[in-house]
């Protein structure tokens, strides 16, 4: 009388792909970079620095990724406790990306074609409301900069892509490296990005390199500067989070996958012409206005979605009363999101 | 010549407090099977039979207000339903429970037997598949249960308790049988509390809700 069953096919699934930059206020490129004294002078600041849109203490600040410096052998930050030499921060950051990307802890990291290991690199790791789901692949443009040198990294997409413990995984490239020619320096590819983690690993020793060798010259590196050689230098992150701000310009977008539950809510011409609301009757049940007997009407504000069981599971409402007669067939498609 | 107009009417549904419940339940009872539509907002004394501009225009008040949003309380949403009945249908389905109000002593109790009328062309009827009854403020009734249905639904409503706060109960039966609380310190310096018990046809779709007034006795 008041409840109409669904038939299977008025209940459909649909899975919707979404994307979007990962930045606050979707703005496709930004621009902008702070960190926080707090979180940078705090525990955590050993291990990496929080990089916010606008200034940390600002009421939008909202963390957009996080830059880490990561060492094999834990240079580039203190030791934790002194005289128990290379038990650091970068080393402990080195052993988590490693075992979350290789899935075990004897494996190295390899970078391009020629497979150069490095015992050192970089980590960008996007917040997780940020990147949603995962990373949008091929809509990377990250700029880096070291005095008068920019370079412009993007992902390379292949024929077949390649699958680690972490899912997908693409080499980067600079955009000064034009198709067809040789991709990778000496030292590898300039990184890799992890779209299903929403992480970026940038090689350490192709930014290291010299300009003319196609790098950097972020001379971060323990064993190929004097920047970093002693661990009681934690200036890792801080180098490419440099890098970063002085090319001011990061792009990346990310990927969802909606799924929305669809039902089709039909009224048939002869369905729902009553109602039960007060207004509609006096106390013994007789219609307010007697032209109804014949001609009934109602007006439909609310779509409820119930189980067996009569529980109300879930409820929508249209913008405006919508007119049901004997005339009149209504088809309302409902979305639920999960 | 013009457009046809094949738009189909999208609107966003929320879960409620009881679809997000039996969702985390897990065990199937979140399945979409069924739906009915409302009117909760319409004020039908605002269809007006005389309007000078014609028939056409005797919705126009209803027809351009505006709707509130979805509550996620499923008691107060899908109040008052849409019926599907032969046209001619000059009397509707309501519900009676022999009385407008209740009052009970603290302590004291009692059984309300609803019963539909005009339901089916019959005067009045006990409908076969029971009534639900929905206290506003459970804490008022040590006692609150349906008897009568004997399905897996109303044993689990039965069953359902409530600790502490102000929250409603819902049971299923052809009886409702309630006892007033014995607790003395619910009414602080009052003498009497205050709830309503709204009583819903599971057939007919048809509601009724009383006032029910707890009283304290002087030497308590």
């Amino acid at each position: 009388m008041s409840f109409k069953r669904l038939d299977p096919e008025d209940i459909s699934i649909s899975a919707e792909s979404v994307t979007a930059p990962v930045w606050t206020g979707n703005v496709t490129t930004l621009t902008s970079f702070f960190t926080s004294s707090t979180q940078a002078n705090g525990t955590t600041g050993d291990f990496y620095l929080n990089v916010y849109q606008t200034g940390s203490t600002e009421d939008t600040a909202a963390i957009q990724f996080a830059v880490a410096f990561c060492d094999k052998y834990g240079s580039g930050s203190v030791d934790f406790t002194p005289g128990v030499s290379g038990f650091s921060p970068s080393r402990a950051n080195y052993g988590t990306y490693k075992n979350q990307v290789l899935g075990d802890e004897v494996g190295e990291l390899k970078f391009g074609a020629n497979e150069v290991t490095s015992s050192y690199f970089y980590a960008i790791n996007f917040e997780r409301s940020r990147f949603k789901e995962k990373l949008l692949p091929g809509t990377l443009e990250l700029k880096l900069k070291n005095g008068a040198t920019t370079l412009t990294l993007t992902e390379i997409i292949p024929q077949t892509v390649t699958y680690t413990d972490a899912g997908r995984k693409y080499e980067l490239k600079s955009n000064a490296a034009e198709e067809g020619s040789n991709l990778f320096l000496n030292s590898g590819s300039y990184g890799h990005s992890y779209p299903d983690i929403g992480l970026i690993i940038l090689n350490g020793q192709a930014l290291d390199a010299p300009t003319s060798a196609g790098g950097l010259a972020l001379a971060t590196g323990p064993y190929n500067s004097n920047r970093l050689k002693a661990n009681t230098d934690t200036s890792g992150s801080q180098a490419l989070y440099d890098a970063i701000v002085d090319a001011a310009s990061f792009k990346q977008n990310a990927e969802e996958t909606l799924s929305s539950n669809y039902i089709f809510v039909r009224a048939r011409n002869q369905d729902f012409n009553y109602s039960s609301n007060p207004s509609y009757i006096s106390a013994s049940g007789e219609l307010t206005h007697t032209l109804m007997i014949e001609d009934p009407r109602s007006y439909i504000t609310s779509v409820g979605l119930y189980n067996d069981n009569n529980d109300l599971l879930a409820v929508s409402k249209l913008s405006r009363p919508l007119l049901k007669d004997s005339r009149r067939e209504a088809l309302l498609r409902i979305k639920l999101d999960f | 010549m013009g457009y046809l107009n094949n738009s189909v009417v999208t609107v966003d549904a929320i879960l409620t407090k009881k679809g997000r419940e039996l969702l985390a339940r897990g065990d199937g009872s979140f399945k979409i099977t069924q739906f009915a539509l409302a009117d909760d907002e319409v004020d039908y004394t605002l269809y007006n039979t005389n309007h000078p501009s014609g028939s056409a225009y005797y919705g126009e008040a209803i027809e351009n207000m505006p709707v509130l949003e979805a509550f996620p309380d499923e008691t107060q949403a899908m109040k008052y339903k849409l019926l599907t009945l032969p046209r001619g249908t000059a009397r509707l389905p309501v519900l009676s429970v022999g009385t407008t109000s209740l009052s009970l002593r603290q302590g004291a109790s009692n059984e309300v037997r609803p019963q539909t009328l005009n339901y089916l062309g019959q005067g009045a009827v006990y409908e076969p598949g029971g009534y639900t009854a929905t206290v506003a403020d459970v804490r008022l009734f040590s006692n609150f249960v349906g008897i009568g249905i004997n399905t897996e639904e109303a044993d689990r409503l039965n069953a359902t308790t409530s600790l502490g706060t102000n929250v409603s109960k819902t049971v299923i039966g052809t009886n409702i049988s309630l006892t007033a609380t014995a607790v003395n310190t619910l009414f602080g310096s009052r003498t009497q509390l205050s709830t309503t018990i709204t009583f819903i046809g599971r057939d007919s779709g048809a509601r009724i809700t009383i006032p029910v007034t707890v009283t304290k006795p002087s030497n308590n």
